[in-house]
Protein backbone atom coordinates (compact mmCIF):
# COMPACT_ATOMS: atom_id res chain seq x y z
CA UNK A 1 0.00 0.00 0.00
CA UNK A 2 2.93 2.52 0.90
CA UNK A 3 5.30 1.40 -1.76
CA UNK A 4 1.84 2.36 -4.43
CA UNK A 5 0.89 5.42 -2.29
CA UNK A 6 4.93 6.70 -3.09
CA UNK A 7 4.66 5.47 -7.04
CA UNK A 8 1.41 7.57 -7.17
CA UNK A 9 2.79 10.59 -5.30
CA UNK A 10 6.23 10.50 -7.39
CA UNK A 11 4.57 10.07 -10.85
CA UNK A 12 2.27 12.73 -9.40
CA UNK A 13 4.45 15.26 -8.38
CA UNK A 14 7.52 15.23 -10.52
CA UNK A 15 5.81 16.94 -13.40
CA UNK A 16 3.51 19.24 -11.44
CA UNK A 17 6.23 20.48 -10.07
CA UNK A 18 8.42 20.78 -12.30
CA UNK A 19 5.81 21.75 -15.58
CA UNK A 20 6.68 24.65 -16.72
CA UNK A 21 4.56 27.39 -16.11
CA UNK A 22 4.57 31.50 -16.51
CA UNK A 23 6.16 33.13 -14.50
CA UNK A 24 5.37 37.06 -13.70
CA UNK A 25 7.82 38.97 -15.60
CA UNK A 26 8.56 42.68 -15.38
CA UNK A 27 9.52 44.87 -18.71
CA UNK A 28 13.54 44.75 -16.96
CA UNK A 29 13.63 41.32 -17.24
CA UNK A 30 12.74 41.81 -21.02
CA UNK A 31 15.40 43.62 -21.86
CA UNK A 32 18.13 42.12 -19.79
CA UNK A 33 17.38 38.29 -21.11
CA UNK A 34 15.17 38.05 -23.78
CA UNK A 35 15.70 34.15 -24.95
CA UNK A 36 14.48 33.63 -21.18
CA UNK A 37 11.29 35.61 -20.47
CA UNK A 38 10.53 34.11 -23.74
CA UNK A 39 10.85 30.94 -23.05
CA UNK A 40 8.60 31.38 -20.09
CA UNK A 41 5.53 32.90 -22.11
CA UNK A 42 4.52 30.32 -23.58
CA UNK A 43 2.82 27.73 -21.49
CA UNK A 44 2.51 24.79 -22.26
CA UNK A 45 -0.17 22.15 -22.29
CA UNK A 46 1.24 18.69 -21.62
CA UNK A 47 -0.45 17.19 -18.91
CA UNK A 48 -3.92 16.18 -17.92
CA UNK A 49 -5.35 15.22 -14.66
CA UNK A 50 -8.46 13.25 -14.30
CA UNK A 51 -11.20 11.18 -12.83
CA UNK A 52 -13.11 8.14 -14.26
CA UNK A 53 -15.90 5.77 -13.38
CA UNK A 54 -17.24 2.77 -14.57
CA UNK A 55 -17.66 -1.24 -14.32
CA UNK A 56 -15.02 -2.98 -14.12
CA UNK A 57 -16.04 -7.30 -14.43
CA UNK A 58 -13.62 -9.41 -11.79
CA UNK A 59 -13.26 -12.77 -13.92
CA UNK A 60 -15.02 -15.71 -12.02
CA UNK A 61 -15.72 -12.93 -9.73
CA UNK A 62 -18.80 -9.90 -10.41
CA UNK A 63 -18.90 -7.23 -11.86
CA UNK A 64 -18.33 -4.32 -9.90
CA UNK A 65 -19.04 -0.01 -9.52
CA UNK A 66 -15.08 1.15 -10.22
CA UNK A 67 -13.48 4.77 -9.53
CA UNK A 68 -10.44 5.79 -10.03
CA UNK A 69 -7.75 8.71 -11.28
CA UNK A 70 -5.33 9.32 -13.54
CA UNK A 71 -2.58 11.57 -15.08
CA UNK A 72 -1.92 11.70 -18.59
CA UNK A 73 1.34 13.31 -20.09
CA UNK A 74 1.25 14.24 -23.78
CA UNK A 75 4.35 13.23 -25.10
CA UNK A 76 3.75 14.06 -29.01
CA UNK A 77 1.20 14.72 -31.55
CA UNK A 78 0.36 11.21 -31.55
CA UNK A 79 1.46 9.49 -28.14
CA UNK A 80 0.23 9.93 -24.61
CA UNK A 81 1.65 8.13 -21.40
CA UNK A 82 -0.91 7.49 -18.88
CA UNK A 83 -0.74 6.48 -15.02
CA UNK A 84 -3.91 4.77 -13.85
CA UNK A 85 -5.57 3.67 -10.44
CA UNK A 86 -8.66 2.62 -10.51
CA UNK A 87 -9.86 0.76 -7.32
CA UNK A 88 -13.66 -1.51 -7.02
CA UNK A 89 -14.30 -1.73 -3.29
CA UNK A 90 -15.92 -4.84 -1.49
CA UNK A 91 -16.82 -6.93 -4.69
CA UNK A 92 -20.16 -9.35 -3.30
CA UNK A 93 -19.88 -12.47 -3.33
CA UNK A 94 -19.44 -15.16 -6.60
CA UNK A 95 -21.67 -17.39 -7.78
CA UNK A 96 -19.58 -20.36 -6.69
CA UNK A 97 -19.54 -18.28 -3.02
CA UNK A 98 -22.99 -18.25 -2.48
CA UNK A 99 -22.70 -21.78 -2.41
CA UNK A 100 -19.88 -22.63 -1.16
CA UNK A 101 -18.90 -19.56 1.20
CA UNK A 102 -16.43 -16.63 1.12
CA UNK A 103 -13.53 -17.15 -0.33
CA UNK A 104 -11.74 -14.37 0.91
CA UNK A 105 -12.84 -11.46 3.24
CA UNK A 106 -11.90 -7.96 4.48
CA UNK A 107 -9.89 -5.81 2.05
CA UNK A 108 -9.01 -8.74 -0.16
CA UNK A 109 -12.28 -8.22 -1.84
CA UNK A 110 -11.36 -4.79 -2.54
CA UNK A 111 -9.99 -4.80 -6.64
CA UNK A 112 -7.58 -2.12 -6.47
CA UNK A 113 -5.33 -1.87 -10.00
CA UNK A 114 -3.09 0.42 -11.12
CA UNK A 115 -0.98 0.62 -14.39
CA UNK A 116 1.35 2.65 -16.72
CA UNK A 117 0.30 2.86 -20.14
CA UNK A 118 1.61 4.27 -23.58
CA UNK A 119 -1.09 5.76 -25.57
CA UNK A 120 -1.43 6.59 -29.49
CA UNK A 121 -3.99 8.47 -30.96
CA UNK A 122 -5.29 6.26 -34.08
CA UNK A 123 -7.81 8.81 -35.50
CA UNK A 124 -7.91 11.95 -34.51
CA UNK A 125 -10.50 14.38 -35.96
CA UNK A 126 -12.84 17.17 -34.58
CA UNK A 127 -16.64 16.57 -33.29
CA UNK A 128 -19.01 18.82 -34.41
CA UNK A 129 -21.73 19.90 -31.22
CA UNK A 130 -23.14 23.21 -33.13
CA UNK A 131 -22.78 24.93 -36.30
CA UNK A 132 -20.20 26.75 -34.79
CA UNK A 133 -18.28 24.67 -32.82
CA UNK A 134 -15.55 22.12 -33.50
CA UNK A 135 -13.79 20.13 -30.26
CA UNK A 136 -10.75 18.34 -30.85
CA UNK A 137 -11.04 14.52 -30.92
CA UNK A 138 -9.25 11.13 -30.86
CA UNK A 139 -10.00 7.81 -31.01
CA UNK A 140 -7.01 6.23 -29.40
CA UNK A 141 -5.57 2.63 -28.12
CA UNK A 142 -3.53 1.97 -24.92
CA UNK A 143 -1.41 -0.69 -23.46
CA UNK A 144 1.47 -0.91 -20.76
CA UNK A 145 1.94 -2.96 -17.31
CA UNK A 146 0.93 -2.48 -13.58
CA UNK A 147 -0.29 -4.13 -10.53
CA UNK A 148 -3.54 -5.80 -9.57
CA UNK A 149 -4.47 -6.77 -6.37
CA UNK A 150 -7.39 -8.49 -5.56
CA UNK A 151 -8.30 -11.64 -3.53
CA UNK A 152 -5.02 -11.71 -1.58
CA UNK A 153 -3.26 -11.81 -4.34
CA UNK A 154 -0.96 -8.82 -5.98
CA UNK A 155 -0.26 -9.71 -9.95
CA UNK A 156 1.27 -8.37 -12.94
CA UNK A 157 -0.86 -7.46 -15.17
CA UNK A 158 -0.84 -6.47 -18.87
CA UNK A 159 -3.37 -3.88 -19.82
CA UNK A 160 -4.89 -3.02 -23.44
CA UNK A 161 -7.28 -0.57 -24.09
CA UNK A 162 -9.69 1.11 -26.94
CA UNK A 163 -10.82 4.93 -25.90
CA UNK A 164 -12.07 7.47 -27.52
CA UNK A 165 -11.79 11.54 -26.33
CA UNK A 166 -13.59 14.71 -26.82
CA UNK A 167 -12.54 17.64 -25.87
CA UNK A 168 -16.00 19.93 -24.61
CA UNK A 169 -13.89 22.91 -24.80
CA UNK A 170 -9.81 23.85 -24.23
CA UNK A 171 -9.41 22.49 -20.55
CA UNK A 172 -12.01 19.77 -19.90
CA UNK A 173 -11.49 16.42 -21.80
CA UNK A 174 -13.94 14.03 -22.04
CA UNK A 175 -12.67 9.93 -22.37
CA UNK A 176 -14.87 6.70 -22.81
CA UNK A 177 -12.48 3.83 -22.11
CA UNK A 178 -12.48 -0.06 -22.82
CA UNK A 179 -9.81 -1.61 -21.11
CA UNK A 180 -8.99 -5.30 -20.69
CA UNK A 181 -6.50 -6.39 -17.46
CA UNK A 182 -5.11 -9.61 -18.44
CA UNK A 183 -3.14 -11.46 -15.23
CA UNK A 184 -2.58 -14.92 -13.95
CA UNK A 185 -4.56 -15.82 -10.77
CA UNK A 186 -4.58 -18.68 -8.54
CA UNK A 187 -8.00 -18.09 -6.66
CA UNK A 188 -9.51 -20.99 -8.25
CA UNK A 189 -7.13 -22.84 -10.48
CA UNK A 190 -3.30 -22.51 -10.67
CA UNK A 191 -2.09 -19.87 -12.64
CA UNK A 192 -5.36 -19.31 -14.38
CA UNK A 193 -4.67 -16.08 -17.10
CA UNK A 194 -8.13 -13.95 -16.33
CA UNK A 195 -9.64 -11.41 -18.82
CA UNK A 196 -10.65 -8.26 -16.17
CA UNK A 197 -12.89 -5.99 -18.50
CA UNK A 198 -13.33 -2.04 -17.31
CA UNK A 199 -15.80 -0.08 -19.46
CA UNK A 200 -15.79 3.65 -17.92
CA UNK A 201 -16.01 6.99 -18.53
CA UNK A 202 -14.13 10.08 -17.54
CA UNK A 203 -13.01 13.51 -17.23
CA UNK A 204 -9.85 15.12 -17.29
CA UNK A 205 -8.77 18.57 -16.83
CA UNK A 206 -5.56 19.84 -18.92
CA UNK A 207 -3.20 22.04 -17.55
CA UNK B 1 -14.42 27.87 -40.94
CA UNK B 2 -14.60 28.55 -37.40
CA UNK B 3 -12.02 27.68 -34.38
CA UNK B 4 -14.46 29.13 -31.88
CA UNK B 5 -13.43 26.19 -29.28
CA UNK B 6 -9.78 26.52 -29.23
CA UNK B 7 -9.94 30.24 -29.31
CA UNK B 8 -8.54 31.35 -25.47
CA UNK B 9 -10.22 31.26 -22.50
CA UNK B 10 -10.56 34.98 -22.00
CA UNK B 11 -11.11 35.55 -18.88
CA UNK B 12 -8.26 32.86 -17.44
CA UNK B 13 -5.55 34.93 -18.41
CA UNK B 14 -5.61 38.70 -18.07
CA UNK B 15 -2.93 40.35 -21.02
CA UNK B 16 -0.26 40.98 -18.25
CA UNK B 17 2.48 39.94 -20.35
CA UNK B 18 2.04 40.70 -23.91
CA UNK B 19 2.48 37.66 -25.88
CA UNK B 20 5.85 36.47 -27.56
CA UNK B 21 5.68 38.25 -30.74
CA UNK B 22 7.42 36.91 -34.34
CA UNK B 23 8.33 37.67 -37.43
CA UNK B 24 7.70 34.57 -39.99
CA UNK B 25 10.73 34.42 -42.27
CA UNK B 26 9.37 31.30 -44.12
CA UNK B 27 7.54 32.28 -47.65
CA UNK B 28 4.54 31.42 -45.02
CA UNK B 29 2.90 29.71 -41.79
CA UNK B 30 0.38 27.44 -42.20
CA UNK B 31 -2.49 27.70 -39.56
CA UNK B 32 -4.07 24.60 -38.60
CA UNK B 33 -7.75 24.15 -36.77
CA UNK B 34 -5.94 21.88 -34.22
CA UNK B 35 -2.58 20.79 -33.11
CA UNK B 36 -2.29 17.78 -35.19
CA UNK B 37 -1.36 17.37 -39.21
CA UNK B 38 -4.39 16.37 -40.08
CA UNK B 39 -6.28 19.18 -38.79
CA UNK B 40 -7.55 21.64 -41.82
CA UNK B 41 -5.15 24.95 -42.63
CA UNK B 42 -7.94 27.51 -42.51
CA UNK B 43 -5.58 30.41 -42.92
CA UNK B 44 -1.81 31.36 -43.93
CA UNK B 45 0.32 33.88 -42.13
CA UNK B 46 2.71 35.58 -44.91
CA UNK B 47 6.57 36.34 -44.37
CA UNK B 48 7.30 39.52 -43.04
CA UNK B 49 3.55 39.30 -41.34
CA UNK B 50 3.95 39.37 -37.23
CA UNK B 51 2.61 36.47 -35.22
CA UNK B 52 1.57 36.18 -31.82
CA UNK B 53 2.92 32.56 -30.27
CA UNK B 54 -0.10 31.80 -27.00
CA UNK B 55 0.63 28.04 -26.20
CA UNK B 56 2.40 25.10 -26.63
CA UNK B 57 1.46 21.66 -27.44
CA UNK B 58 3.37 18.62 -28.12
CA UNK B 59 4.95 19.66 -31.57
CA UNK B 60 2.47 22.64 -31.86
CA UNK B 61 1.83 26.27 -30.95
CA UNK B 62 -0.94 27.85 -31.01
CA UNK B 63 -0.74 31.35 -32.94
CA UNK B 64 -2.42 34.97 -34.07
CA UNK B 65 -2.16 36.68 -36.46
CA UNK B 66 -1.81 40.07 -36.33
CA UNK B 67 -5.79 40.52 -37.64
CA UNK B 68 -7.38 38.02 -35.00
CA UNK B 69 -6.71 34.37 -36.56
CA UNK B 70 -6.03 32.45 -34.13
CA UNK B 71 -4.85 28.72 -34.40
CA UNK B 72 -2.24 26.01 -34.34
CA UNK B 73 1.14 25.88 -36.02
CA UNK B 74 4.15 23.19 -36.49
CA UNK B 75 6.30 23.84 -33.92
CA UNK B 76 8.99 23.33 -36.97
CA UNK B 77 7.63 26.31 -39.11
CA UNK B 78 7.41 28.55 -35.77
CA UNK B 79 11.32 27.50 -35.64
CA UNK B 80 11.73 29.51 -38.41
CA UNK B 81 10.48 32.91 -37.47
CA UNK B 82 12.43 36.05 -35.69
CA UNK B 83 12.71 37.61 -32.63
CA UNK B 84 11.59 41.42 -32.31
CA UNK B 85 15.59 41.68 -31.69
CA UNK B 86 16.06 39.76 -35.18
CA UNK B 87 17.59 36.74 -33.62
CA UNK B 88 16.02 33.64 -34.29
CA UNK B 89 13.27 32.19 -32.21
CA UNK B 90 14.36 29.76 -29.54
CA UNK B 91 11.24 28.00 -28.32
CA UNK B 92 11.46 25.23 -26.32
CA UNK B 93 11.03 22.11 -28.61
CA UNK B 94 12.22 23.47 -31.17
CA UNK B 95 15.50 25.42 -30.30
CA UNK B 96 18.50 23.25 -31.62
CA UNK B 97 21.26 21.92 -29.64
CA UNK B 98 21.24 20.32 -26.21
CA UNK B 99 17.84 20.38 -25.74
CA UNK B 100 18.38 17.49 -23.24
CA UNK B 101 19.99 19.94 -20.90
CA UNK B 102 18.03 20.95 -17.58
CA UNK B 103 15.33 18.70 -18.99
CA UNK B 104 13.05 16.14 -16.59
CA UNK B 105 12.27 13.05 -17.90
CA UNK B 106 9.60 10.93 -16.85
CA UNK B 107 8.31 7.59 -18.16
CA UNK B 108 8.04 4.21 -17.04
CA UNK B 109 9.47 0.69 -17.76
CA UNK B 110 8.42 -3.04 -17.71
CA UNK B 111 10.50 -5.88 -18.42
CA UNK B 112 11.70 -9.63 -17.40
CA UNK B 113 14.51 -11.53 -14.55
CA UNK B 114 16.33 -13.55 -16.58
CA UNK B 115 18.64 -15.44 -14.28
CA UNK B 116 18.95 -16.36 -10.73
CA UNK B 117 16.36 -16.61 -8.20
CA UNK B 118 14.15 -14.34 -9.57
CA UNK B 119 14.45 -15.64 -13.32
CA UNK B 120 10.90 -15.16 -15.22
CA UNK B 121 10.12 -12.42 -12.78
CA UNK B 122 8.10 -9.36 -14.12
CA UNK B 123 8.71 -6.30 -13.51
CA UNK B 124 7.99 -2.44 -14.32
CA UNK B 125 8.72 0.60 -12.61
CA UNK B 126 8.34 4.12 -13.17
CA UNK B 127 11.39 6.39 -13.44
CA UNK B 128 11.96 10.40 -13.13
CA UNK B 129 15.22 11.68 -14.26
CA UNK B 130 17.02 15.08 -14.52
CA UNK B 131 19.62 16.36 -17.01
CA UNK B 132 22.48 18.08 -15.71
CA UNK B 133 24.03 18.19 -19.53
CA UNK B 134 22.85 16.47 -22.37
CA UNK B 135 25.28 13.58 -21.64
CA UNK B 136 24.73 13.01 -17.81
CA UNK B 137 21.93 12.94 -15.67
CA UNK B 138 20.48 10.79 -12.91
CA UNK B 139 17.25 9.05 -12.16
CA UNK B 140 15.29 7.36 -9.53
CA UNK B 141 13.14 4.42 -9.99
CA UNK B 142 10.52 2.96 -8.10
CA UNK B 143 9.62 -0.40 -8.99
CA UNK B 144 7.56 -3.83 -8.82
CA UNK B 145 8.88 -7.02 -8.85
CA UNK B 146 6.78 -10.19 -9.40
CA UNK B 147 6.31 -13.75 -10.20
CA UNK B 148 4.37 -17.01 -9.82
CA UNK B 149 5.52 -17.01 -6.21
CA UNK B 150 7.17 -13.45 -5.31
CA UNK B 151 5.90 -10.21 -4.88
CA UNK B 152 8.31 -7.27 -4.29
CA UNK B 153 9.04 -3.13 -4.34
CA UNK B 154 12.43 -1.68 -5.46
CA UNK B 155 13.77 1.71 -5.08
CA UNK B 156 17.16 2.85 -6.75
CA UNK B 157 19.10 5.79 -7.99
CA UNK B 158 21.08 5.86 -11.00
CA UNK B 159 23.54 8.06 -12.78
CA UNK B 160 23.00 8.44 -16.88
CA UNK B 161 25.53 8.65 -18.51
CA UNK B 162 24.40 9.38 -22.38
CA UNK B 163 27.44 10.38 -24.50
CA UNK B 164 25.65 11.16 -28.01
CA UNK B 165 22.33 12.27 -27.25
CA UNK B 166 22.35 13.91 -30.48
CA UNK B 167 21.98 10.64 -32.37
CA UNK B 168 18.59 9.02 -33.11
CA UNK B 169 19.10 6.06 -31.58
CA UNK B 170 21.62 6.37 -28.79
CA UNK B 171 23.72 4.52 -26.35
CA UNK B 172 23.01 4.93 -22.46
CA UNK B 173 25.47 3.70 -19.31
CA UNK B 174 23.93 3.45 -16.09
CA UNK B 175 24.95 3.05 -12.48
CA UNK B 176 23.35 2.76 -9.20
CA UNK B 177 22.09 1.60 -6.21
CA UNK B 178 19.15 0.18 -4.82
CA UNK B 179 16.80 -1.95 -2.10
CA UNK B 180 14.49 -4.51 -2.73
CA UNK B 181 11.91 -6.17 -0.48
CA UNK B 182 10.58 -8.90 -1.95
CA UNK B 183 7.34 -11.06 -0.08
CA UNK B 184 6.47 -14.54 -0.92
CA UNK B 185 2.76 -15.27 -1.99
CA UNK B 186 1.26 -17.06 -0.84
CA UNK B 187 3.81 -16.95 2.07
CA UNK B 188 4.82 -20.57 1.89
CA UNK B 189 8.28 -20.61 0.84
CA UNK B 190 10.93 -18.47 2.36
CA UNK B 191 13.65 -17.19 -0.11
CA UNK B 192 17.27 -16.49 -0.18
CA UNK B 193 16.60 -13.34 -1.16
CA UNK B 194 14.43 -11.04 0.90
CA UNK B 195 15.25 -7.54 2.18
CA UNK B 196 18.67 -6.40 -0.03
CA UNK B 197 20.60 -3.57 -1.16
CA UNK B 198 21.67 -3.83 -4.45
CA UNK B 199 24.21 -2.47 -7.07
CA UNK B 200 23.09 -2.12 -10.36
CA UNK B 201 25.13 -1.32 -13.77
CA UNK B 202 23.33 -1.18 -17.41
CA UNK B 203 23.29 -0.81 -20.86
CA UNK B 204 20.62 1.43 -22.90
CA UNK B 205 19.33 2.10 -26.29
CA UNK B 206 17.68 5.08 -26.55
CA UNK B 207 15.29 5.69 -29.79
CA UNK B 208 14.08 9.19 -30.07
CA UNK B 209 11.05 8.87 -31.74
CA UNK B 210 10.34 12.89 -32.05
CA UNK B 211 11.90 15.59 -29.69
CA UNK B 212 9.89 14.45 -26.65
CA UNK B 213 9.75 11.11 -26.67
CA UNK B 214 11.68 8.22 -26.28
CA UNK B 215 11.89 4.52 -26.22
CA UNK B 216 14.51 2.85 -24.45
CA UNK B 217 15.91 -0.14 -24.19
CA UNK B 218 17.90 -2.00 -21.26
CA UNK B 219 20.22 -4.77 -20.26
CA UNK B 220 21.28 -4.76 -16.46
CA UNK B 221 22.85 -6.65 -14.01
CA UNK B 222 22.28 -6.62 -10.18
CA UNK B 223 24.33 -7.28 -7.79
CA UNK B 224 22.44 -7.85 -4.59
CA UNK B 225 23.46 -8.48 -1.20
CA UNK B 226 21.58 -10.05 1.61
CA UNK B 227 22.18 -10.79 5.31
CA UNK B 228 24.67 -13.89 4.49
CA UNK B 229 24.36 -14.29 0.56
CA UNK B 230 25.48 -12.27 -2.58
CA UNK B 231 22.82 -13.19 -5.39
CA UNK B 232 23.74 -12.18 -9.03
CA UNK B 233 20.34 -10.96 -10.89
CA UNK B 234 19.99 -9.97 -14.77
CA UNK B 235 17.23 -8.19 -16.59
CA UNK B 236 16.06 -6.64 -19.73
CA UNK B 237 13.52 -3.81 -20.18
CA UNK B 238 12.08 -1.46 -22.68
CA UNK B 239 10.73 1.84 -21.47
CA UNK B 240 8.42 5.00 -22.53
CA UNK B 241 9.95 8.28 -21.92
CA UNK B 242 8.79 12.12 -22.25
CA UNK B 243 10.74 15.26 -21.71
CA UNK B 244 9.59 18.40 -20.55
Amino acid sequence: MLSRAILLLATVVAPLAFAQTPSATDENATIAEPEKVYRSKVRAEFVELGVTFGVVNIENFTSEFLAGANLTFRATEDFFLQVNYVQASDASLSSAEKRQGRAFDGDDRDFTHYDLLVGYNLFQGEFFTGGATANLSALYVVAGVGDTEFGGESRFTYTVGLGYQVAFNRRYIVRFDMRDYLYESSLLTDDNTTNNIQLSAGISYLF
Amino acid sequence: MSVSAFAEDAPAEKPVVAPMRLEVIDPYIEVHTGPGRGYPIFYVIEQGESVDVLKRRAGWYEVRSHNGKTGWAASAQISRTLQATGEPADLPSVSFGDYLKNRWRIGFTSGEMFSGELDGADLFSATASYRFYSWLGTEIEIGKIFNSGVEGDFYNANILVEPFSRWRLSPELLLGRGVMSLDSQPELTPLDIDDSDFTNYGLGLNYYLGRNFVIRGEYRRYSASTDDDKVKLESWKIGFNTFF
